[in-house]
């Protein structure tokens, strides 16, 4: 059987698929997880990820970009699925999720700094699980012999009082919006952006009345209309700089986007250098490595003042 | 080529032949014409009058001597026209017989014995002109051989003694392509001492021969007696392979043909790479493997298999995503650049072998086959693989379904070749590797596993082939002749299992099952085949291979002299007559190469520069590129190469100007035989 490279798409996924006689390789997008944004676009090293946007039609809401991938260019790296904020992308070799580019430090993982503080949520699960816009937060409540309890109400205040509570959190589709951290009580929730930079939009350039950036945003309260001028803000504290704006706007230039840092495992990688250019800029992947460069060198530094020091003793 | 041979041990040595050369007089000299006509055994003599014949030669001017004699070509009748040529004093030779391609080079070198120079012999052709084509009217066709005569004897009068032309000699040869028939054509001519490059497309040489397990009907490891040879290839010093690399332009002609290849970039430096490997380890990335027939994967910098020749690692930058964990592998050894651009090199050789081999028919678009479709149908070179113990699998023959391995395989023979509306041909070794597949099962699972070979013909038809087809009747394998009409193959949906069903000559239906059917699907000529022919300025056949020059006397050479042809890309052959032909094309190279100039007959185009308006028409004229209009002194003018130039005259015809002639074949001379011919008629009308 010659190799099998198959692509099929459906409304809810796209598959790409290498079928070898001793290998299979597979790529899954999910599009229900997918926001249209470009960071896998930006991120891939093969150029095999196409967006396309869709037009925007009068009246409707805007519609999120879609995401399409050569079969003939992809080779199957996995980059995009590390990268995606949102952990839409599956790429796995014989079904299993182990990607070579992490093993061999070929790219880096992006970090999602969250901590959990189980005992400062509230005994509410509708309140705990609601506030994460892509609802990646799940609740459950344990008496204290372990049981779960599903009805609260059922529940006296003591009993209640008593009640511990289990977080988790879907980690891997969590693009660290921060939502959560604002609306839980104080403590509950502690999140830092892998992702920094800047979204300003341009007034002036903004057209009347579209909500198209609002439409496709997946955080809910990133993007605003202001009362005042009833044209869309950003609130930069829920952004997370993944784009999906920028490709849903219909004026070029109206908005602006630039991602200043991200927050990674330590690699050293051409492949991670080229997607962090293309990502942020040519300035700030420099400053990265420069970065990276100095703590080389401090390192070498305290290795041989450590190690004339052992000799001195 | 042979032709040129012949002439050049023929003629004298260059010291006693020059004086007579130059000798003025021959021109003035008063033209002595001797006329031998040939019976040919009863060929000519059974329907031409040849004492008519002599007699009536005798009456023409100038003719001092004329004879009839059985067969002037062999050894006595040669002695005679010598004899003759001294006796009478004859400055001019017809000999009225045969095609002058068969035997215009023999009396030129028997002309040349008598101290006569060989371009002062014509040749009238009364055997396929005349006693051949009017057997029924033996009147008349003497009537025609006597105007044959009569146009050779006028054209003889005119005849100039001409002086071969010499051109030197490049003693370097190039390979293209490094499969098994190459690398014996290499070995064979860097023995000989001549410095050989090996032009190879892919990163290796080795070609199909190294990624078969083992070679019919000895059951050899394929690669155990191919590697050694690849091994000697790469270690040789007067051999230089450069691998990875495509011919772009062949200019020049045997003994300076002008060769640009162009090295594609590896981003590995050759000189650096040990081999080790480390930088393999390191990478992150695979693809499938071609080497493995697809089956498998390779990293994005490898080899394609571990004897590879030369033992370089080469990055596939359309799989590679440039993490550069290759580079730190590499360390102090820097041998990664991936900066390397495409290099041009040019070569000066004076011959080239073609060895570029074959491809492999895709059986996709013959829908009973289910090639493609069905996953545990295979083709024979995907078998190899799989049960190669260095192949993906490790040697197990598995299925693509489940992996698991079969009880019953199935082989099919002739698919694609043998069919009229893809491959008309045999493709010549199916039936023994298809043999060999079925006895490697059967010796290996005995009876735990079921073989059918569904054929048409057992072409069994070599030296110990026959004996191998017997081996494989008796262990075990079921044989079933079917037509090629009418066979197919259908899948269990379920179990995705497989049955073959097909039809006996007198069309009773057969079938049997089978967890996995093995195609044995035609071999093609290779894709590269119609761009090395447009660089080599060489023919390909109605099948697509090569054309050879002669397919019975003159296998191996082309038409253009000093392009020899060798192995599958000239017809398709197993590895022993690849490997034959291989040293052939290497004799015939050393043929050319061992000379220390190239004689080229003087029948080759001259150009009056004064009269030339370099208006290029003879540019595109020519076939054999062998004209080109340059400029000199400011003038444009047309110059012929001598060494391309096959003297055919089209651009002696096609110049406005009148300004090309050919020598022998000038417009005086043809218009005086034309002349020649008509004279009688327009006696009889007046």
């Amino acid at each position: 059987m010659p190799l099998k490279a198959l692509k099929e798409e459906t409304a809810e996924s796209l598959t790409l698929e290498w079928v070898l006689h001793v290998k299979n390789y597979k790529l899954t997008l999910d599009k229900s997880k997918c926001v249209g944004c470009q960071i896998c676009t930006l991120a891939c090293p093969k150029e095999a990820v196409r967006l396309e946007r869709h037009p925007k039609i009068q009246g409707e809401k805007a519609q999120k970009a879609r995401v399409d991938i050569d079969l003939a260019k992809c080779n199957f790296c996995g980059i995009c699925d590390v990268s995606c904020p949102y952990g839409a992308i599956n790429v796995t070799v014989d079904g299993k999720h182990l990607l070579s580019v992490l093993d061999k430090q070929s790219f880096p993982q992006l970090v999602r700094d969250i901590k959990v503080d189980a005992h400062k949520f509230p005994l509410d699960r509708e309140k705990s699980e609601d506030v994460c816009p892509l609802k990646l937060i799940k609740v459950s409540f344990l008496t204290a012999d372990g049981k779960k309890v599903e009805d609260l109400s059922s529940l006296s205040e003591p009993e209640r009082r008593r009640l511990s509570v289990n977080v988790e959190i879907e980690k891997d589709h969590c693009p660290c919006c921060g939502v959560c951290e604002v609306k839980l009580p104080d403590g509950a929730i502690h999140v830092r952006k892998f992702l920094s930079g800047k979204l300003s939009i341009n007034a002036e350039k903004c057209p009347d009345g579209c909500t198209a950036c609002m439409d496709v945003c997946p955080i809910t309260g990133a993007l605003y209309v202001s009362d005042s001028d009833k044209k869309v803000h950003v609130n930069e504290m829920f952004c997370v700089y993944c784009g999906a704006c920028k490709l849903a706007c219909p004026v070029d230039d109206a908005l602006e986007l630039k991602r200043t840092r991200i927050n990674h495992t330590p690699v050293r990688s051409g492949a991670w250098n080229k997607a962090l250019e293309r990502l942020t800029s040519s300035t700030e992947m420099s400053k990265e490595l420069k970065t990276r460069g100095s703590l080389k060198a401090r390192e070498s530094v305290k290795k041989r003042v450590g190690l004339k020091g052992e000799k001195c003793a | 080529m042979p032709r040129r041979t012949a002439l050049k041990k023929a003629e004298t040595p260059e010291k006693e032949r020059r004086p007579r050369q130059t000798k003025p007089k021959a021109k003035a000299e008063e033209p002595r014409i001797g006329v031998f006509v040939c019976q040919c055994g009863s060929n000519i003599a059974s329907v031409i009058d040849v004492d008519a014949l002599t007699r009536y030669a005798r009456t023409l001017r100038n003719v001092a001597h004329a004879e009839n004699m059985n067969y002037p070509c062999n050894h006595q009748g040669q002695d005679a026209i010598i004899a003759a040529i001294k006796d009478k004093k004859l400055n001019r030779v017809v000999v009225a017989g045969c095609s002058p391609r068969l035997y215009e080079p023999t009396f030129q070198s028997c002309v040349s014995q008598a101290e006569l120079n060989p371009w002062l012999f014509e040749m009238a052709n009364i055997r396929e002109f005349a006693s051949y084509c009017h057997q029924t009217t033996p009147g008349e066709a003497t009537e025609k051989a006597k105007d044959t005569v009569r146009m050779a004897v006028a054209k003889a009068r005119l005849l100039e003694p001409l002086k071969p032309i010499e051109l030197p000699m490049t003693k370097r040869v190039m390979v293209i392509g490094g499969g098994i028939a190459g690398i014996n054509a290499a070995l064979d001519l860097a023995d000989m001492g001549f410095k050989v490059y090996i032009v190879e497309k892919t990163e290796t040489i080795g070609g199909y021969m190294a990624l078969l397990d083992k070679t019919f009907p000895t059951l050899d490891c394929s690669i155990c007696i191919e590697g050694p040879k690849m091994v000697d290839v790469g270690r040789h010093p007067n051999i230089e392979i450069i691998s990875y690399a495509d011919v772009l332009k062949v200019d020049g002609y045997a003994g300076n043909f002008k060769v640009k290849v162009r090295k594609n970039p590896r981003y590995v430096i050759a000189a650096n790479c040990t081999g080790c490997g480390e930088c393999r380890d390191a990478c992150p990335i695979e693809y499938p493997n071609y080497a493995d027939m697809y089956l498998g994967v390779r990293k994005a910098i490898s080899i394609p298999f571990g004897q590879a020749v030369p033992l370089t690692h080469t990055i596939n930058r359309d799989y590679c995503i440039e993490c550069y964990k290759c580079v730190d592998a590499c360390g102090a050894r820097q041998a990664i650049n991936f900066d390397q651009k495409p290099e041009e090199i040019d070569l000066n050789v004076g011959a080239i072998v073609v060895t570029i081999g074959y491809g492999m028919y895709n059986p996709k678009d013959l829908e009973w086959t289910g090639y493609g479709k069905f996953s545990n149908v295979f083709t024979a070179l995907e078998f190899e693989r799989l049960i190669l113990a260095a192949g993906p699998t490790g040697g197990k023959v598995v299925r693509a379904s489940d992996g698991q391995k079969p009880h019953s395989v199935a082989f099919i023979q002739c698919v694609g070749s043998r069919d009229v509306n893809r491959y008309e041909y045999c493709s010549s070794f199916c039936c023994m590797y298809t043999l060999k597949h079925a006895v490697m099962l059967k010796e290996k699972y005995r009876d735990a596993i079921e073989v059918h070979v569904f054929y048409n013909d057992m072409r069994s038809n070599f030296k110990g082939y026959e004996e191998f087809f017997n081996r494989a009747q008796k262990s075990g394998v079921r044989f079933l002749r079917v037509k090629l009409e009418n066979r197919r193959i259908t899948e269990d949906a379920q179990t995705k299992s497989l049955t073959v069903y097909g039809e006996t000559e007198d069309c009773k239906p057969v079938s049997a099952e089978a967890d996995m059917v093995v195609l044995a699907n035609a071999a093609v000529p290779a894709e590269t085949g119609p761009e090395v022919a447009r660089i080599l300025n060489i023919p390909l056949g109605k099948d697509g291979f090569f054309k050879e020059c002669q397919p019975k006397i003159r296998p191996t050479d082309t038409e253009v002299p000093g392009i020899f042809l060798a192995g599958a890309c000239q017809g398709l052959k197993d590895i022993p007559y690849s490997v034959a032909q291989g040293s052939a094309a290497a004799a015939q190279a050393a043929s050319v190469l061992s000379k220390d100039s190239w004689t080229v007959e003087p029948l080759v185009a001259k150009v009056n520069e004064e009269l030339c308006s370099g208006c290029r028409i003879c540019e595109s004229a020519c076939s054999y590129r062998a004209i080109n209009v340059e400029k000199v002194d400011e003038k444009p003018v047309a110059k012929v190469v001598e060494g391309l130039c096959r003297g055919c005259g089209i651009c002696s015809s096609a110049c406005p100007m009148d300004a090309i002639t050919m020598p022998n074949y000038s417009d005086n001379q043809i218009v005086t035989q034309i002349q020649a011919v008509m004279e009688k008629r327009v006696k009889k009308r007046e």
